[in-house]
């Protein structure tokens, strides 16, 4: 359900005004909204220091931030952070420096790293080539009438190769000696020898044809290449180990002061969201009002807090609902704890509107119930919960696969229930082993009945989804919710007529139920206007979308029972078996993936489009960043670097 | 038994609805990839969106299952 929400105001002496502002702060259950503006009323701003201050904590925060990405990349997280409180000025100062000092630190040990980096995948990608080319290069440095010279030919210009062997062959006949070695990405590197004399003739080849010299790492450029090969062949074997220490030294920096550098994070955001809360309230020459949002049930335990923590001259009064429209409330969404996870999946989506419904409770009940109709089977089902149940184990509280992990859960619950109704465990092999028959459908024979039951789960969760629209829209466009209802009762009068003409119901309500129809039709118009009967066939539309549940359930029991077939088809039964495990894997994966994403599109496109009401914001709290900051007394709130 | 064009009809439905599908995804696919690039908030969008013509292949198993099985394929 979405939490009826309270609009209050905060009113004291304007002395108090900065014990009630962090007050708040620090009770973190409020989310500040603009004091509309009257005559001898102005925002609360930053005095000209404090926006010097608000600029050059901006700059600190974008240093600290820079800093915490890059060491605590793959790293935990100090275990003894913890807020204590504002900051003070002093601590506000030694971050400063301290957020200065690591950040050139960090971009030393990166423009380390990265020459690093650069220098290993030079050496690497010329390796081969200098092993191979080091006896000629020792060689021809023992023959002063001899040359010899390197270069590289890209990829884009291998047609330079033919033409530069041709126009040396030219000019010096065979007094040359041309090897060439293909490199990583289609480059070629070629080593010439030829005699002294022709060295400039040469050069001046290379630069006709737009050929490099092998770029050499600095360092060894100005070295002989007999004495730089073997130099830079060992440096290969030295680079893993400077990067190491690299590692070592970003480690070691954030042991030091990761734990100060989270702290500084959490103060000076603190900082800068009260100076962005400030311009929300309002202040006059004597007093001043804060206004905000907070759930309706918190607000006497926040009147009583507020009192203890910023004295009692403060006045805090709830804002009459006249005075606020739906539109600017912020959004809560609570639940029974076994609904909650499913807040996720609504999470995907913008947030319902203020007044409007919460699907979670029904997504909580139809997205495990559609997905152990698709997936359906014992063996399959007993796989998820124990996947789930480890993964849950393994993942930690609050996290995004702890959530999935407590999704799934239901959802193997009952694709093991559908599994016992539909006789299946890894396919057929109750009914192969055991002789064993499905309690209630065959999916692989009664596709027909498979095909009625999805449809029919079709038609029962449209119609909550059109009676849903219809109560959302009672409330304020009557026209609306009549058109809703009746296009409820229209689905339901068109299922009964087809079941009756397939004698599935008695044949004598056919007549009536088309008779009804015909009636509710001109209805429909004049609640919907013409566009109505378009509506009504993307409705039955709609009803028809859930065949997928039928098509899904009959692939995924297919590929489940040629995964058994394949024991007795293949010669070997232990080679047969490997297949059968192997591809119920595979069906097993798809049997997740799938049933999920067909079951959330359900949802969201057939189940919401009849009720939903997006646009909603969420409901942000003005509160400490860090961890057990809301503790924190504002008895020191005197002291605190206030902005 | 099922006729020769029963069978050859039901894989065509098949066939079509696949290759329309398939056509369908891989530009939503290719737009949503670069939409969720940008904005990751768009994910739940995105997924619908994916999933949509989805719709044309497995109605179009579904006539290729009813066409088999109302065809003397089985029942």
């Amino acid at each position: 359900m979405i939490v009826p929400m309270a609009r209050l105001r905060v009113l004291g002496p304007k002395d108090r005004f900065q014990a009630a502002l962090g007050a708040v702060q620090d009770l973190g259950q409020m989310q500040l909204t603009q004091v509309p503006g009257r005559e001898g009323i102005a925002a609360a701003r930053l005095d000209a220091r404090g926006e010097v201050r608000r600029r050059q904590l901006t700059r600190v925060l974008t240093d600290v931030d820079e800093c915490v990405r890059t060491l605590a990349a793959g790293r935990a997280r100090p275990a003894s952070f913890e807020m204590h409180g504002a900051a003070t000025p002093q601590q506000l100062a030694r971050w400063t420096r301290l957020a200065a000092k690591t950040r050139r630190e960090v971009k030393q040990l990166e423009a380390r790293e990265t020459a690093l980096d650069e220098e290993r995948a030079l050496l690497k990608r010329y390796r081969e080539f200098l092993v191979a080319v080091l006896p000629d290069v020792r060689r021809v440095s023992g023959v002063p009438q001899l040359t010899s010279h390197a270069v590289v030919v890209p990829a884009a210009s291998r047609g330079v190769l033919d033409g530069l062997g041709a126009a040396l062959r030219a000019q010096l006949g065979d007094e040359f000696s041309m090897a060439v070695h293909e490199l990583p990405g289609g480059d070629a590197a070629i080593f010439l020898v030829l005699p002294a004399r022709f060295s400039a003739q040469l050069e001046a080849q290379l630069h006709a044809a737009r050929v490099p010299e092998i770029p050499l790492p600095e360092g060894y450029r100005d070295l002989p290449l007999e004495d730089a090969i073997p130099k830079m062949l060992l440096r290969i074997g030295e680079i893993p180990q400077e990067l190491t220490a690299c590692a070592d030294q970003r480690a070691t920096m954030w042991r030091a002061r990761g734990e100060e550098l989270l702290h500084a994070r959490a103060a000076i955001q603190d900082w800068l969201d009260a100076a962005t809360a400030r311009e929300r309230t309002a202040i006059t020459s004597h007093a001043f009002a804060i206004e905000g949002w907070l759930p309706a049930r918190s607000v006497p335990s926040f009147q009583q807090k507020l009192a203890a923590a910023a004295g009692p001259t403060l006045v805090v009064e709830t804002i009459a609902r006249e005075a606020w429209g739906k539109e600017d409330v912020p959004v809560v969404l609570a639940n029974p704890r076994l609904f909650r996870p499913f807040e996720f999946l609504i999470a995907l989506l913008p947030l319902p509107k203020y007044g409007s419904i919460d699907p979670t409770p029904f997504v909580a009940v139809f997205f495990p119930l559609i997905f152990g109709m698709m997936l359906g089977d014992v063996g399959y089902g007993a796989l998820l919960a124990g996947l789930a149940l480890l993964l849950h184990h393994r993942a930690k509280a609050g996290s995004a696969l702890r959530t999935a992990c407590e999704i799934a859960l239901p959802c193997a619950l009952f694709t093991v229930i559908f599994g016992v109704l539909y006789g299946e465990c890894f396919g057929d092999l109750p009914q192969r082993l055991f002789g064993l028959h499905p309690l209630v459908l065959n999916r692989e024979k009664a596709v027909f009945a498979a095909l009625a039951a999805a449809i029919g789960v079709g038609v029962v969760q449209v119609v909550l989804g059109l009676v849903l629209g219809a109560i959302s829209a009672g409330r304020h466009a009557p026209k609306e919710a009549l058109g809703r209802g009746l296009s409820a009762a229209m689905v339901l009068l068109v299922t009964a007529a087809l079941l009756a003409a397939f004698k599935v119901l008695p044949a004598k309500l056919f007549t009536p139920s088309v008779i009804a129809l015909l009636c509710a039709f001109p209805v429909l118009i004049f609640a919907e206007g013409v566009i109505a009967p378009v509506e009504l066939l993307a409705t039955l539309g709609n009803v028809l979308s859930y065949a997928r549940i039928m098509a899904l359930g009959t692939a995924s029991v297919m590929l489940a029972i040629v995964a058994n077939q394949m024991v007795g088809a293949v010669g070997s039964t232990v080679v047969g078996l490997l297949f059968a495990l192997l591809f119920h894997l595979v069906n097993f994966a798809i049997g997740l993936f799938s049933p999920a994403i067909h079951t959330l599109r359900l949802h969201y496109v057939e189940f919401f489009g009849k009720f939903y009401q997006p646009g909603g914001r969420r409901f942000e709290p003005f509160a400490h960043r860090g961890a057990a900051s809301s503790k924190a007394s504002s008895a020191d709130s005197s002291a605190r670097s206030s902005p | 038994m099922i006729s020769m064009w029963v069978a050859l009809g039901a894989a065509a439905v098949l066939a079509i609805s696949a290759l329309a599908t398939a056509w369908a995804q891989s530009k939503i696919g290719t737009a949503g990839a670069a939409a969720l690039a940008e904005k990751p908030e768009l994910a739940g969008t995105i997924v619908i969106l994916v999933a949509i013509p989805e719709t044309m292949v497995i109605l179009g198993f579904i006539v290729a299952v009813l066409l088999i099985l109302r065809g003397g394929g089985g029942g």
